[in-house]
Parts: C-alpha cells; structure tokens; sequence
C-alpha cells in the first residue's frame, strides 16, 4: 500500500493508478478538498501545494512520481492549535477573498515566496504570483497581504488596507 | 437637486428575472415586504427567540413540518439564551460578498456586536424567504427593508422581555452592543438572559418599528471582512466542488463539440473495460439547451462516464469515440458574422421594436424617437464609426460542479447555482415530478460558489448530474466539468456590432443619435439572450432624435448574461463612441458629458428606475476632480481616459492612466473610480467589488474572445483565452459618492463596464488612435 507524506502525517492512499495527479488523490481520496482544480493544465495555480516547500501544481505531479517528499497543503499551514500564519491572517485583514476558490492557491504561492524572501519588492511578488490567476481579480488586494505578512514576519509596520481598529 | 427615495424599489425587478418569475414552473417568489409579517418560531434548543418572516403557506412547508403552520416561517434571528446570535444569509454567495451582507443589516438594527454573531446559510425555499438568487446586482436592494426590519423586530420583543422580566418600564432601556441597557442605573445584561422570555412576546406591526437613522448606525458603513474568509484560508469545505459523500461515485460529461450535436454511440465496451470505471452511457438531449432557460431541465445530449474517482472519469472521457449526430447542430462561424457584418456598416437595419407596459400587459411600440434623419442632416457636425466586440467566456474558476442523488422518485443535490430555485424546478421537470410533488421529493443545497459572473445563473449542470444520478439510483454522483467543458460549453457573452451615427450642433451639442445594432437570434424572432438593446442606454435617454435599427443573423450558439448583461459590451462602444463626439464637439470630454446631461432630473421622468442625471454628473465630476483627469500628462504616449456608465442602478465614473509604447505595449498605471451605489453599507464588500469589476474589464479588453468554427468553440483552456494575472494589475483608487437619500443598490455589476472605454479613450488621447474592436490583442496592443 503506498503512503504519502502530507501535512507532516504519513497517509495511506491505498492502491492507485500511479498517472493520477496529486491533486485528485488529495481531492478524491484524502479529502483534503482545500486544493481546487481549475485548469488541469498548469496555467491557472488553483492547485498549488508545497512539495519539499517549493510550490508546485498538484495538477502535473502523478502520485506515481511521488516517494518520500514532504508535501504541504493549505490545510497544514495552521498550527495544530488552529494559530495563523501570518500569511493567512494578513489575507483575512485585508479582506481579500471574493469568491475565495482560487485562494488556496495563492497563498501557498504567497507562503514559499516570503520563505524564500522576507522583504519581497513589487517585481519580486508579480514573479512569485503570476502563476496564479484570480478570477475575481482580488490583485491589489493579494498584493498588499503579501507585504503585510512579510511587516508582520520582521516585526515592522504595515499597513492598514482596511482602517485600523475599524473592521470586524 | 430632486432625488427620489428608493427605499421601497425592491419590487421592481429587472425584465430578466420578470422573465423567470412568469414562467408558472420556474416557482420564483417575489418579494412582497408590505404583506410579510415577523412571526416567532419555537424550537430552539435550550429556549430562546427564533423569528422570520411569514412567506405564506406552500407544500414545501407544509410537508417539512408535518403540517404544522410554524414551518412556514423562515429564521432571519435566532437570540440562543448563551446570547450567542445566528442571522441567517438567504442569497447565494459567489464572491459579490452577500452572506456577509445581509447578515450586517439585521445586526445593525438588533444592535448587537458583530463579534456575537454565527451567519448560517439558508435553506432553498422560496416559499419562506421569497427568491433567492445570486444576479442582477439585487440581493442588497430586494432585501435592505426586510433585513432591517427582521433586525428591529428581534430588539422590541428583547427590550419588552427585559422590561417584563426586571420589571423596568421599557421606555428607560435601551440597546447597545447586544446588550440591554438600563441608563438610570448603570446596570446592563446580555440579550441571552431575555431570549426566552422574548420568545413570549408579542411581535410589533411592522409599522410600528423604528428604523435607526444612518447617523445612528453602529455597524453599517465601515469595513467588515467576509464572514467564510477564516474557512477559505485554512481550506475547509465550503464549496459545490468540495461537496463530499459516502458511497459516491464521479462522473464526467462529454457533448458534441459541435454545439446541439446528438449522441448515437459510443465505444462503450473499451470504456466500460477500463480501471475505475462504473458505467458509461448516453444522456438524450432535454428541451433546448441552446436557449438560455435555467429552469426547464433544459440539457444538451452527451455520455456520461461514471467511475470510483474523479481521475478515473477524465481518463475515461480522454479515450471517448462517440458518434453525433449533426442533423440540429450549429454550423455559425465568428468570422463570417464579421465579414457579413461590415458588409451592413453603412445599411440600416429593421426599425427596432421596445417592449413597454407592466409584465402582464407588455405592449410593442418604436424604439426610436424624434427625426434622428432630419436632424443629421442639418448638423453641423456628424460623426460615424462602426464598432466591434466577440463572443467572451465567463471563465469562472471553479468548472462547473454539482452532487445529486436519486432515491425512489426524489432527488437531493448539492448546488453552486445563482438560481438555486431554478435548478429544483428544472430538476422537478426532468425527475418527471408534479409541481406539487416537487416540494417534498426535489431538494437542494445551495453551497458557496466558485465564481459566478452569470455562468451559474444556468443550471445545465445541474440538470446533468440529475439525469445522471437517475440512471444511478441509489448512488450519490459529482459531476465534474474540465476547463474544455466549461470554456466550449459555456452560455456566451454574445458578440455584436454597433454602425454610430450622430450629430453636433453648432455648439457642439449632441442632438441626433443612430444605432444599427447587429446581433444574433436563434429563432428569427427575438436576440439571443443578452443579445438584445434597449433605447434607455446612455447617452440614447437623453437625446431627442435617435433612430434604432436591427439586424439579426441567425446564430444560435448559446448565450447568457454575464456579469452586467449587455452593458459590459454597451459601456466600450457607447462611450467610446461618446469621447469621439466629445472630441468632435471641441469641448472637453467631461464637459461633453455634463453638457449631454444637462439639469439634474430623471433621464425618464416616469420610471423611477432609470438614470438620474444629477447623480451621474456629480461622479463624473469628482472621477475628473481626484484624477487630475483635466491636467493631463507632459509624458509622451501617457494619457488619461474617461468613461461614464449607467447600468443595474449604479453610476460609475472611472478615469485610466495609460502609457503606450511605440510596439503598442500598454501599461496601465492605475485606474481612479467614483461610484454611487446609494449608502454603502459594508465598505470592503463595496470596495472588492468595484476593484474587481475595474481589473475584469481590462482584462476583456485585451485579451478576451471565443471564436466558433461551424459551430464549434476554438477556445479550450487558459492557455487559448488569458486572463489578466498580477503584473498587469494597475493600481486603484476608489471612492463612493453616498447621497443621504438613496438607499443601497448592487455594485458587482455597475463596477465594471465603463473601464473598458476609460482605456480606449486614454490609448487615443496618448497616440491618436481611436479603437473600436475589441479585443486589443488583435490590433497589435499587449496589456503589461
């Protein structure tokens, strides 16, 4: 029975077609539905996760291909005891989600490129983030998120897109 | 200025969703808030205050209660005694941000902190909580009055329980922060402690109630973040696409790629013998999906191929030889409407006919008005140009998805549908249950939906999955559409042509007004849907003379609305049109636009739905003041472009800052909006909304077009039709004008059209060059 390594479990996927992208055995077979499928051709992010913390779209990566690499998906990034990255509280702060499907995707884009780099420029997040669209064309708004969870990782100020102490 | 109240506009539905309501079978309800009364619902657990609104009595309610009269009730409140709140959010949620919405007014006028409250997706019931649907930009209008008062009904019966209960006259308490306060004392407790008390109460006449003022709101007006983004950032289950069941099955979908192409047969032995697979077979063709209808059942013929994983079903659809027949199948082609087209440019069409009148009493007169001809005549100055815009795929990012399952004549499904109540009446046709029975044996889900923009307002998938689920009786079966599905099979934006004639007097005034619209029907009778004009376009309502002709190619590819329905097309020839007459006319276009408005009034003084000519140019007016669009750029190939629009009762204003570059890269730099919406009432929705709309407009304009080839679709994924991604999102400025007047109207969809002219306009103020084709791509530009 193959296993993989997700969100730092061990699972069982049982016997299965090696060609099938991780992104259906997530879906399909583990529930783990936060990965969304979007384009099934690696034009759209929807499906990005983290294999060995570099992200990926799970669209292209058969099951087959996979061992022992640590993969990470949007249901891993909280803390067990349900704490934020800061990465997904500067996405709540902001209010960037409009209809939310492509979401995902995005901060785990988001995720790698401030691990990678804490202090990221405009060209920086247009290269980490062009791989994903947004439909809803929440843009300006991802864009801002990124720079406050990197402001809030260095511990410096950032801002307040949506009125400090105003919003609920 | 003389503004109108539109506290009471909610009645007044726009034609479209007229057109479903009189359809007997479609089962929507229309609001009737003046016949609606609050009533308590016991049985809530541990006691507490349960209220909703009487809707009236229905099979539906009757059979879920057992034929007692409460469950004719919908919750809106639920005041548990832990004081802990539940508001119940009707609408479907597809990113406009209404189950946040709706929710904050009944808080704002319950009073109680916002922190308090749990939001709860409602039940489909239209028999309860009147049409639930997710279009037209009408969920915060059609329910701001019923959503206030649901909320100060819950307060009175709260304050008369404490008052009864701490034997306190009610008129020395008060409200604040779901709190009840006694000001005397100093002493305040929570609603909790009331909760089953109130419950006891009488309910107040809704005329009794008091509204809060707008200077009284605690809550309205500032910024709240969707009530599903905690969800949505940790990846939990919210969507139709996440929708998960024991025992279930997945299944694909094919259709001709000819469109109306019937299945025949199929490689049914090689398919059914391959890993995962179930079963496959062929679905017949249900009344005529090619017509936009979202609740007749109405599918397109295919093979459906069920199998243990969603993989498993792509696999299998991969390898699908099928035969069609083409005997009813489209054989249109893009290109020849175009050629047949510009053949017309310099033709009139047939004399438009508009429909006018209430909806059970519609009478045809002439679209046209005035001696458009006579008065070009005499012009001083007469303009003309022939304008272009394709066919354009919703592109939502979430493909179309839905569970259902059939069990001994009744069907449970799990829907991300616009309509949700369409698709149980269309489900109800197709599973072959009477209306009456429908109630009882067609039940569905309304789930959160992953993106819109008008494709979810059809139920064609949901019909499939039904028809599908029925062949497999007992199984609950998703249905997964590829992006090739959705982009090939989508209900299009539909492409047209506008031939513009119009003329100046001597001042430059616009006097005269000509539109040979071309377009397409599928039954020589009547457009497309979404395919069809209307003489209350602007600048058309406030000109005396205009002439409006017709063509119609016969051209059934299916269309639909799309995210403002006709104005995201309208809003780029009009108003491109308008900045070449503004050009003409030797005024500067803000001033053209002013000047075409004229003094603030009603562009129809007998609808109070149409423009309000005061409110459109105080937009204008401050999009030109905080853009500094009137100063201009000293950069060479960098101008400012304007555009006004007027649509789903908003008016939008935006200016664009565009470079161009001497191999025609354009860069937009940022884009200034102003809109009026009415009072706004949670400022980030608003904001989301109308960022949204800007960037979806721009991304159009470049990029966007579905081409058909004897009735097949040449775009398949991303790849063949792009969306804008982050490097090419301009920066963006938004503001809103707030009249104390006006009460809330949509902005999902007024956000969007006038920026695709503000574009136009700014590349022909930075080069010269006037475009009237969309999209850009194809006359050399690239957005960067």
């Amino acid at each position: 029975m193959a296993t993989l390594n997700i969100n730092g479990q061990t699972m069982d996927i049982g016997e299965i077609d090696p060609s099938t992208p991780l992104l259906w055995v997530l879906r399909d077979e583990l529930g783990l539905v936060g990965t969304k499928y979007g384009c099934g051709i690696a034009q759209c992010g929807a499906c990005t996760v983290h294999l060995d913390g570099a992200p990926v779209r799970s669209c292209q990566v058969p099951v087959g291909n996979l061992s022992d690499q640590q993969i990470t998906t949007i249901e891993g990034l909280a803390a067990a005891d349900g704490t934020l990255t800061p990465v997904q509280e500067a996405w709540i702060e902001i209010d960037v989600p409009q209809c939310g499907y492509c979401q995902a995707g995005q901060i785990m884009s988001a995720e790698a490129l401030l691990r990678n780099n804490s202090n990221p420029s405009d060209a920086d997040i247009d290269a980490a983030m062009s791989g994903n669209i947004c439909r809803c064309a929440t843009y300006t708004r991802i864009r801002q998120a990124i720079k406050n969870a990197a402001a809030k990782m260095n511990g410096t100020a950032f801002y307040d897109a949506t009125g400090a102490g105003e919003t609920a | 200025m003389k503004l109108i109240k539109n506290d009471h506009l909610s009645p007044e539905l726009p034609e479209f969703f007229q057109e479903f309501a009189r359809k007997p079978k479609m089962e929507i309800g229309l609001p009737e808030v003046n016949r609606r009364q609050f009533f308590k619902i016991s049985g809530i657990a541990g006691g507490g205050l349960a209220l909703g609104l009487a809707m009236g009595s229905s099979p539906k309610a009757k059979a879920q209660s057992g034929g007692q009269d409460l469950s004719t009730l919908s919750p809106y409140v639920q005041i548990q005694p832990s004081g802990r709140i539940n508001l119940f959010s009707k609408n479907p949620e597809c990113g406009q941000g209404i189950k946040t919405g709706l929710p904050l007014i009944i808080a704002e006028e319950l009073d109680c902190a916002w922190s308090d409250v749990d939001v709860v997706q409602a039940d489909i019931d239209a028999s309860k909580y009147g049409a639930q649907f997710a279009g037209g930009s009408l969920s915060t209008p059609m329910n701001w009055m019923a959503m206030r008062q649901a909320g100060a009904t819950a307060r009175v019966m709260i304050l008369a329980a404490a008052a009864q209960q701490l034997n306190i006259p009610v008129s020395e308490l008060t409200t604040s922060d779901t709190m009840v306060v006694h000001e005397t004392s100093g002493r305040q407790w929570g609603y909790g402690e009331f909760a089953e008390l109130a419950a006891t109460m009488p309910v107040p006449d809704p005329a009794t109630l008091t509204l809060k003022t707008r200077d009284q709101f605690k809550l309205l007006g500032r910024r709240f973040t969707g009530v599903d983004n905690h969800d949505i950032v940790t990846g939990k289950p919210l969507f139709g696409a996440d929708t998960r069941m024991d025992g279930m099955l997945y299944a694909t979908y094919t259709k001709c790629p000819q469109i109306g192409g019937k299945a025949v047969a199929f490689n049914e032995d090689h398919i059914k013998s391959m890993e995962g697979v179930v079963d496959a077979f062929i679905i017949d063709q249900f009344g005529n999906p090619k017509m936009f209808n979202p609740g007749g059942g109405d599918m397109f013929s295919g093979v459906a191929v069920v199998a243990r994983s969603t993989w498993a079903a792509i696999k299998a659809k991969r390898e699908l030889e099928v035969e069609w027949d083409l005997s009813d199948a489209e054989v249109s082609s893009w290109n020849d409407l175009v050629e047949r087209a510009y053949a017309l440019q310099d033709q009139e069409g047939e004399p438009l006919m508009t429909q006018v009148g209430p909806p059970d009493n519609r009478s045809s007169v002439p679209a046209s008005k005035g001696d458009a001809d006579g008065v070009l005549a005499n012009a001083e100055t007469v303009v003309s140009g022939f304008y272009e815009y394709p066919y354009v795929s919703h592109a939502q990012l979430e493909p179309e998805t839905c569970v259902a399952k059939v069990d001994n004549g009744s069907v449970e499904i799990w829907a991300p549908a616009q309509i949700p109540q369409s698709g149980e009446a269309g489900s109800a046709v197709l599973m072959g249950v009477s209306p009456e029975e429908a109630a009882e044996k067609v039940v569905l889900h309304q789930t959160r939906i992953g993106g819109g923009f008008g494709r979810k307002l059809a139920n064609d998938y949901v019909f499939e999955v039904v028809a599908i689920a029925k062949r497999m009786e007992g199984v609950p079966i998703k249905l997964q559409w590829t992006r090739e599905d959705d982009m090939s099979g989508d209900y299009f934006r539909p492409g047209g042509f506008h031939s513009y004639t119009a003329g100046l007097d001597s001042v430059g005034n616009l006097t005269a007004w000509q539109d040979h619209f071309i377009t397409s029907t599928g039954n020589d009778q009547i457009p497309m849907t979404s395919a069809d004009i209307n003489p209350n376009v602007f600048p058309m309502d406030l000109v005396d003379n205009v002439k409006l002709s017709q063509t119609m190619f016969h051209n059934a590819i299916p269309t639909g609305p799309m995210r403002a329905p006709s104005s995201n097309a309208f809003a780029f020839s009009f108003q491109s049109f308008m900045h070449e007459l503004a050009v003409a006319s030797g005024k500067s276009h803000v001033n053209f636009l002013l000047d075409t408005l004229g003094e603030p009034r009603l562009a129809n003084s007998e609808n109070p739905g149409s423009m309000h000519t005061g409110r459109a140019a105080n937009v204008i007016s401050e999009v030109a003041r905080i853009s500094g669009y009137e100063q201009g750029s000293s950069e060479p190939g960098r101008a400012k472009g304007l555009s006004f629009y007027f649509c789903h009762s908003g008016y939008v204003a935006q200016v664009a800052d565009v470079s161009v570059s001497a191999n025609k890269e354009v860069k937009v730099h940022k884009v200034w909006a102003v809109a009026d919406f009415g009072f706004i009432h949670n400022l980030s929705g608003a904001e989301n909304q109308m960022e949204g709309g800007i960037i979806d407009g721009i991304s159009q304009l470049f990029n966007a077009k579905i081409t058909f080839e004897n009735g097949v679709i040449q775009q398949q994924n991303f790849h063949q039709y792009p969306l804008l991604r982050m490097p090419q999102a301009p920066e963006l400025e938004v503001a809103f004008l707030e009249p104390e007047e006006f009460s809330p109207t949509g902005g999902g969809e007024p956000s969007m059209p006038p920026v695709l002219a503000a574009v136009t306009n700014a590349i022909y103020n930075a080069t010269g060059e006037r475009i009237r084709k969309m999209p850009l791509y194809e006359l050399g530009y690239k957005l960067v």
